[in-house]
């Protein structure tokens, strides 16, 4: 059964305590017997087939729990809650391992009596690791270097075993992997074809240019994914794509393919298992068209996952992937693209996205190519490898009961 | 035999030697699992440059002093002074000559007493940010507040009982207590979170390379769960 509710920080009229459901936000049947044994069932299985033993190993023995990292989560100094800490919850996942996967962890518990995970750590863990945003803002502060995106992904992924995954992510996620669409949007294909002609003559009205979409064409270049309900929500984007790629003079050297134009993967968040089938989706599309490189949209989580985990999951073909920005800017320094720096006189700023910023990767490329068209641009502090979240990573941003955690919390602080 | 003797001797020895082979053990752990992790992953480059540009930045945390600089400031000379105090004090020296057989370089009275006095109030500094700080109090555990004590205990008992005139106890007492507080922290150290002296290297490699997942584990993880490779989702 569904169980709904919001977080207690972000309901406007406290509820009863009887009355509060377990889980801020929606599940799709979770498991509700014998969960602590599933919960250390899965934790087990995936300390032996995946790499995570020596990490854990490496932060249970070392946490020092300094307090460093509360100074740069943006969620924390929100709201000044303890169990906000990144080091608190990390340490529910820590503890746990410790406990049940280390010798050391056993003796200690035969001299004190530990009971070891409990139904209420379950719960506890399914309600902070959704409170993260996995910005990875914490780790920058941190003196030994814990990454608590990490953690909280893993511990996401033993919950999503458990079926303890946020309806918004699973429902996606079910219909990218095993729907009619292949997509977390639920576009069909001929919708694709109509939302694609629809765009073009936007473009047309707007620039007076015939430009056109390319799909499915075969043994480009190019094959693009960007973050798919753009589609739907953010088709300016969209035409924004078309007509820096077709001024490049790369009109027929890109394609949308037909079989996969999602460049989301929720596995980022939730699951490796989730992130390795969506990775694979991607590269048996760019297989099939003949593509050689993997072109993602604006979307900053899309591009972490593809560049990232392409050369992991994608098997023998391991296709370079540029983010659409990286591509801008190339075309801009090769003078494919000319620029009128006074067309937009308004006070401009950029956020940075943290999934491509925080390693260093996307942080200047979008600046220069603002900085070519715009000349009122600003800079908010702090910015670049230092920002701070939007409030929707993590996958918060698809998770409807958590918007309003999102608005007053986890995105409240923006420079 | 008496207590002094043992505890100087025999003791000594045994808990010095519990401490190099239980680092010792962590160190050939962690590397084990980093040349496994690498082994399981078909993405095995690793920026060596980056990783020990980010570890020398942590040795000296000069970029990250923006926040809490006090307690980084503490941190720093508390770790500065118990790493030189106990290895290039004069009256350890005989310890190094007897033990590996090597002779260090060693430090002035004068100046091994200063820097005993700033370890030690660094060390009084963090605990008190742990007690009195909200944050660092809700964070910790007793064991966060054993630690340190543990640590500072014979640093303090040393400087005692090298200025008998300050000290509670005759000077055997006091210096049976430096020598067994200090093989306590021998024990302690590869056996609590103090073995991060010998994992700091280890941190920025973790960082580094701990998101090379290994191709095919999710499959295998539900195999394992459920007898079928499908996702929980399904």
């Amino acid at each position: 059964m569904a169980q709904t509710v919001m977080h207690e920080k972000a309901t406007i009229r406290p509820q009863p305590e009887s009355e509060k459901p377990r889980f801020p936000y929606h599940l799709i049947n979770p498991v509700t017997e014998n969960r602590v044994q599933r919960f250390l069932e899965a934790f087990a299985a995936i300390i032996e087939h995946t790499n995570y033993k020596p990490v854990l190993d490496q932060y249970a023995r070392s946490s020092m729990k300094c307090s460093s990292c509360t100074t740069n989560c943006p969620v924390y100094t929100a709201t000044h809650d303890a169990k906000d800490m990144p080091c608190y919850r990390s340490g529910l996942l820590l503890k746990t391992y410790r406990r049940h996967f280390t010798i050391a962890g056993w003796l200690r518990s035969k001299v004190t009596g530990d009971p070891g995970l409990v139904e209420e750590d379950i719960d506890e863990m399914a309600n902070l690791f959704y409170r993260c945003t996995a910005c990875k803002r914490c780790t920058m502060e941190c003196p030994l270097g814990i990454d608590h995106g990490l953690m909280t992904h893993l511990g996401r992924w033993i919950l999503g075993e458990l079926r303890i995954v946020p309806k918004g992510l699973e429902v996606s996620t079910i219909e990218q992997l095993h729907g009619d669409s292949g997509n977390t949007s639920a576009i069909l294909p001929h919708a694709l074809l109509d939302t694609l002609e629809f765009l073009e003559e936007e473009i047309e009205e707007m620039l007076g240019l015939k430009m056109k979409y390319p799909v499915d064409e075969v043994g480009r270049e190019f094959v693009f994914f960007p973050a798919v309900s753009d589609y739907l929500m953010e088709p300016e984007t969209l035409m924004g794509n078309l007509a820096v790629i077709h001024a490049a003079g790369d009109a027929d050297n890109w394609t949308i393919g037909t079989g996969d134009f999602d460049g989301i993967n929720y596995g980022l968040f939730y699951s490796d298992h989730v992130l390795e089938r969506v990775i694979r989706k991607m590269v048996g599309e760019v297989t099939r068209l003949g593509g050689r490189r993997i072109l993602i949209g604006e979307c900053g989580h899309a591009s972490r996952t593809a560049r990232e985990f392409v050369p992991v999951f994608g098997g023998d073909e391991v296709y370079p992937v540029i983010n659409i920005m990286e591509y801008t800017l190339e075309k801009l320094e090769q003078g494919k693209l000319d620029l009128d720096p006074n067309v937009i006189t308004d006070r401009v700023t950029y956020h940075d996205p943290c999934n491509i910023a925080r390693s260093g990767w996307i942080v200047e490329q979008p600046r220069r190519i603002i900085r070519s068209f715009i000349r009122n641009f600003v800079e908010m502090t702090p910015h670049g490898k230092h920002n701070y979240c939007c409030g929707g990573g993590g996958g918060t941003v698809s998770v409807d009961e958590l918007h309003d955690f999102r608005m007053s919390v986890a995105g409240k602080r923006k420079a | 035999m008496d207590t002094l003797a043992f505890a100087r001797g025999p003791l000594f020895i045994a808990t010095m030697s519990f401490m190099v082979l239980g680092l010792l053990r962590h160190i050939i752990l962690q590397t084990h699992g980093v040349v496994r992790t690498l082994k399981r992953t078909p993405h095995q480059d690793v920026p060596w440059g980056r990783i020990f540009r980010k570890s020398a930045e942590w040795i000296v945390p000069v970029s990250h002093m923006s926040t809490a600089p006090w307690m980084k400031l503490a941190s720093i000379l508390f770790h500065v002074g118990l790493l030189l105090v106990p290895v290039f004090l004069a009256e350890h020296a005989f310890l190094w000559a007897r033990g590996p057989g090597v002779n260090l370089p060693t430090m002035s009275h004068e100046f091994a007493d200063q820097l005993t006095v700033l370890t030690l109030v660094a060390g009084i500094f963090l605990l008190g940010y742990r007690i009195f700080n909200r944050i660092s109090r809700e964070l910790s555990s007793r064991a966060d507040y054993f630690l340190p004590m543990a640590v500072i205990l014979p640093l303090l008992s040393g400087f005692l009982a090298c200025h008998p005139a300050w000290s509670p106890l005759p000077y055997q007492s006091m210096m049976l207590l430096h020598v067994l507080s200090a093989e306590l922290t021998f024990i302690l150290l590869p056996t609590t979170r103090l073995v991060h002296v010998v994992l700091f290297p280890f941190d920025r490699i973790s960082t580094e390379i701990h998101w090379r997942f290994v191709p095919g584990a999710g499959a295998r993880v539900a195999e394992t769960l459920r007898g079928t490779p499908e996702g929980a989702e399904v």
